[in-house]
């Protein structure tokens, strides 16, 4: 077969994709249950980590995972109850718009908002080593504990923000990130509805 | 392959025919990964082990392939590379995966990757055209590691995320973001290109890649 007739470009063409794709689809399927335990762990590890219940690796945290947390929602968003040290709490999956990109969270507090658990970032696309910090621990940790006012925090973003972490647990207010006040912003959006959401139960 | 040839091509693609600073290729992953070393390096190794891989495998086919659709094929193969490497580092790796978000899938658009397929390995044999595709990669690599060197140490302070600078260290916020890379590419080539021009008599170009 000459190699420019019609024929021969397309049969090549469809053998060379069909193999291609085959040994994707291969290696897909081959992972995929991989994939979708490493997906699983992520959420549970988040969620654990919003609740505040510590554990040592991927086995730890599903078993901690089955036995101390409940599913409140099942459908997206989700929610989640436990009960810790004889409070009981609610978290919820809470999505809103960052600077670049959509920042999605779990937020774990009282039934009344009165006071958060904790919360862990799901993922963001927010600018590594400004917004990005959203993740790190001395930012997500002026959280823990935090009371509210009935419901509410307060983020000091822009000028207000001293680029520091606001230690007082009582003040209903965390400090944003100096450089990244969108992304702050928007975090506080984020936390404020998420907490509105589990006031109203964590159902909707 | 020969001894010699083998030299000849890593020479070149290290620093003679070095694809960020003389070919100015694959400037935009250049950008976007360098703020942080462990990106950049899980990048490079994607791009060195795509590279070298679809070149090996364009120049088995390339008897087979017809022009027409020379470089439609070019696309799947590389593309096929680059989504199995994400599937594996999906599946191994969920933490880079994660950190890496859309730019394992960016490097399909990486500009090396046709670049070697398109002037090697069209005229070499599958063994050196891998071998081309690596070294083209570790040139890529060495350049991006140099820079992301220098934007991490000053952006965050930190090597590999291990704090290096002392604590009073003000970190420079223009170094993590996008800008500062176009400065270092910019003041890697003005170095390269000036060290090269002091030396051009002892260096030949590869005959086949001159005006790439």
């Amino acid at each position: 077969m000459k190699k420019d007739s019609m024929l021969y470009v397309v049969v090549f063409t469809f053998i060379v994709c069909a193999v291609f794709v085959f040994v994707l689809a291969l290696a897909n399927q081959g992972t995929k249950d991989l994939v979708s335990a490493n997906k699983e762990f992520a959420t549970q590890s988040a969620v654990l980590g919003a609740f505040g219940i510590p554990f040592t690796d991927k086995a730890d945290a599903a078993a901690k995972y089955q036995s101390m947390v409940q599913k409140v929602s099942t459908t997206p968003p989700q929610s989640w109850k436990a009960t810790i040290d004889g409070q009981n709490y609610i978290a919820v999956e809470q999505a809103g718009p960052g600077l670049w990109g959509t920042i999605s969270v779990i937020l774990a507090a009282q039934p009344d908002g009165g006071r958060i658990r904790g919360i862990r970032v799901v993922s963001q696309n927010e600018t590594p080593g400004l917004g990005g910090r959203i993740e790190e621990a001395w930012f997500i940790g002026q959280f823990d504990g935090e009371r509210t006012n009935s419901g509410k925090l307060v983020m000091k973003s822009g000028a207000e923000a001293t680029g520091g972490a606001d230690m007082d647990k009582e003040n209903g207010i965390v400090d944003g990130i100096s450089g990244a006040t969108r992304t702050s912003q928007s975090f506080g959006i984020i936390v404020n509805a998420g907490l509105a959401r589990i006031m109203a139960g964590g159902t909707q | 392959m020969s001894d010699s040839k083998a030299m000849t091509v890593l020479r070149a693609n290290l620093w003679t025919n070095n694809p960020i600073f003389i070919q100015i290729l694959g400037i935009c992953s250049t950008l976007a990964v360098t703020n942080n070393l462990r990106n950049t390096l899980i990048m490079t190794v994607g791009v060195t082990l795509a590279t070298g891989l679809s070149s090996m495998t364009l120049s088995a086919l390339k008897d087979l392939i017809p022009r027409k659709v020379r470089m439609i094929i070019q696309v799947v193969v590389m593309s096929f590379y680059v989504i199995l490497i994400d599937i594996l580092l999906r599946a191994y790796m969920p933490d880079v995966s994660k950190q890496l978000g859309p730019y394992v899938g960016l490097i399909i658009t990486n500009c090396i990757l046709m670049g070697r397929a398109e002037a090697f390995a069209q005229a070499n044999r599958p063994l050196l055209s891998l071998w081309d595709g690596l070294t083209s990669g570790l040139g890529y690599m060495a350049v991006l590691m140099a820079i992301a060197v220098v934007r991490e140490l000053l952006g965050f302070g930190s090597l590999f995320g291990i704090q290096v600078m002392p604590q009073g260290f003000v970190t420079w916020t223009i170094m993590i973001m996008a800008p500062s890379a176009f400065f270092l590419v910019a003041m890697v080539m003005w170095w390269a290109k000036s060290v090269q021009a002091k030396n051009t008599a002892g260096d030949k170009p590869v005959a086949k890649e001159a005006g790439k």
